[in-house]
């Protein structure tokens, strides 16, 4: 029946939440410097769906817009383009992808579309391949294949899935998940508030002037390369107050990386947060927009999200918005597959 | 006998402080993960370890959900291979008894599940067919096991092992039944504790 019956493939890959250490997985920065970050994969998805389609010739691939062409090289999706040319899948497929959130939140979903699409698209040439080996593919398509100006962190955390510290060197990645129980787990969530500010950027800009400023800047990376394992030992105490400090002093610190990682609105939200008594807080992702988030006491963590939230309303930020979301502990997977596992 | 009792309860203590600790907290993520993507667990052994998986799969698709008996809309799908002795004996039987665990897997596996094969030797030619085959797909195993760990240690993705001499099966199964009651209660202790989240 497979022959030239169809199957479908159906991969998830979860969103991220950094805390500390972006930007020094940047290649200007960590082949000099052992680049790190920590972060936690969040209960908000990408998905992609990939279907044979043995009776249609054509690639069909649909995200914001649909595109139907006869050889991806027509593609205008530049990394689907750049995916199908590598893997040499030249006809009868359909691909479509979808989220729960917008695109260019800072919480890296546009990795977690690649590792994704990479994880299905091998699964479509019958193999299943692991964590480290979806993340490498991911990074290679951006990077190496695309030549965006990102760094590797996303790709990684999408893959691997849960609470890790990643380390950068050239060549080579290193994954250290925490063990961090339930009781913890819980604590930090309830200790988190996360908004989205409603305003999308584009990660490369900011990038490509964080990249050009890396020389200048160097010291204050290897800083927050180095801060890491600060946070990790605090997170494994609990010490929720000294965390939120910590991302308090990581932001002061990013924000003189790149002049378009802030913005007014950004220092309003982020100012709110602070004056009604939250220990420490971020913006994620590359800057500019994006989500922006908070550590902040039991006592005072309800008077603070309304405080935020008239705060955005008063500088009109549509499509604002408050995200709960759980910390989560599985990576990119394949949901299901109807091709046969002999197949 | 009293020296006797003391000498048995050394050896099993001595294993509970000195059991991997690491890899014990890697297989209760992993059990994480494969709630959170509503994939499968399925678990075997032979002997005891049969009697251990059985007893496992019954903590964990009802007790750890205590507090919520009624209301989880998601639960844990823990599945003891084989599920029937018909399936058992058929295979033993008709195909040979290295296939009474991977014979069935066959039938069931997905890769969003998770593989849980205990084996006090680790090196039990059913147990390791199956794992092979688990593998074979990119599946997660974790292998529980004893004395050196065995070939179940080499291939598993998450390799528990209660180190001890060759042949202390009542040790080390002794030591199984409490690493399974550990996952037991650390899922317990969190969908209580979820629970109580929720009236707060």
């Amino acid at each position: 029946m497979t022959k030239n019956g169809g199957f479908m493939i159906v991969v998830r890959a979860p969103l991220r939440l950094s805390f500390v250490g972006g930007g020094t997985d940047l290649p200007v920065f960590y082949t000099k410097y052992p680049g790190r970050v920590i972060s936690t994969t969040i209960g908000a998805y990408v998905y992609i769906v990939v279907n044979r389609t043995t009776f249609i010739n054509e690639i069909s691939v649909r995200y914001s817009v649909a595109e139907r062409v006869r050889h991806p090289s027509e593609l205008k999706h530049t990394r689907v383009r750049a995916a199908l040319m590598e893997m040499g899948i030249t006809r009868g497929i359909e691909i479509a992808s979808f989220a729960d959130m917008p695109a260019k939140t800072g919480l890296g979903s546009s990795s977690s579309f690649s590792v994704a699409l990479m994880k299905a698209l091998h699964m479509y040439q019958g193999e299943n391949i692991s964590p480290r080996r979806a993340a490498e593919a991911a990074c290679r398509l951006e990077i190496d294949l695309i030549k965006e100006p990102v760094g590797k962190q996303d790709q990684y955390a999408a893959a691997y899935g849960g609470f890790n510290v990643f380390e950068f060197n050239e060549g080579s990645v290193s994954v250290a998940p925490l063990s961090l129980d339930h009781r913890l787990k819980i604590s930090l969530e309830q200790h988190l508030a996360l908004f989205f500010t409603g305003i999308t950027r584009d990660a490369s800009s900011v990038l490509v002037e964080q990249t050009a400023n890396t020389e200048k800047k160097f010291e204050i990376l290897k800083e927050m390369s180095d801060s890491v394992f600060e946070f990790r030992d605090n997170v494994m105490r609990g010490n929720i107050r000294r965390l939120g400090e910590m991302l308090h002093e990581g932001w002061m610190r990013k924000k003189q990386l790149a002049s378009s990682i802030s913005s007014s609105v950004i220092d309003t939200l982020y100012e709110t947060g602070i004056n009604s008594g939250a220990w420490g807080g971020k913006v994620l992702g590359a800057g500019g927009g994006g989500c922006i988030a908070f550590l902040v006491s039991q006592k005072y963590r309800e008077e603070m999200r309304r405080k935020i939230i008239d705060a955005a309303e008063t500088m009109n930020l549509n499509g604002f918005k408050e995200i709960n979301v759980p910390f989560t502990q599985c990576g990119t997977e394949i949901l299901s597959s109807d091709r046969g596992l002999e197949d | 006998m009293f020296s006797f009792l003391e000498k048995f309860s050394e050896e099993v203590i001595g294993c509970i402080q000195r059991m991997p600790r690491d890899e014990i907290a890697k297989a209760l993520n992993a059990l994480m993960a494969v709630f959170e993507r509503d994939g499968r667990i399925y678990i075997f052994g032979n002997g005891g370890s049969l009697a251990l998986a059985t007893h496992w799969i019954s903590d964990f698709n009802k007790t750890v959900f205590t507090a919520q008996l009624h209301k989880a809309t998601r639960r844990f799908q823990a599945i003891r291979l084989p599920t029937t002795e018909e399936e058992l004996t058929a295979w033993a039987n008709d195909v040979g008894y290295e296939w009474v665990f991977a014979g069935p897997l066959q039938n069931y596996l997905q890769y969003s599940d998770l593989v849980i094969a205990i084996s006090s030797s680790g090196n039990s030619l059913n147990i390791i067919k199956a794992v092979e085959f688990a593998k074979s797909k990119g599946v997660t195993v974790i292998g529980i096991s004893g004395f050196d760990g065995g070939k179940l240690n080499e291939l598993a993705d998450i390799k528990i092992t209660i180190a001890t001499e060759k042949g202390k099966y009542e040790v080390v199964e002794s030591v199984h039944g409490v690493i399974l009651h550990l996952m037991t209660r650390y899922f317990k202790d969190y969908f209580t504790s979820l629970v109580s989240r929720k009236k707060e």
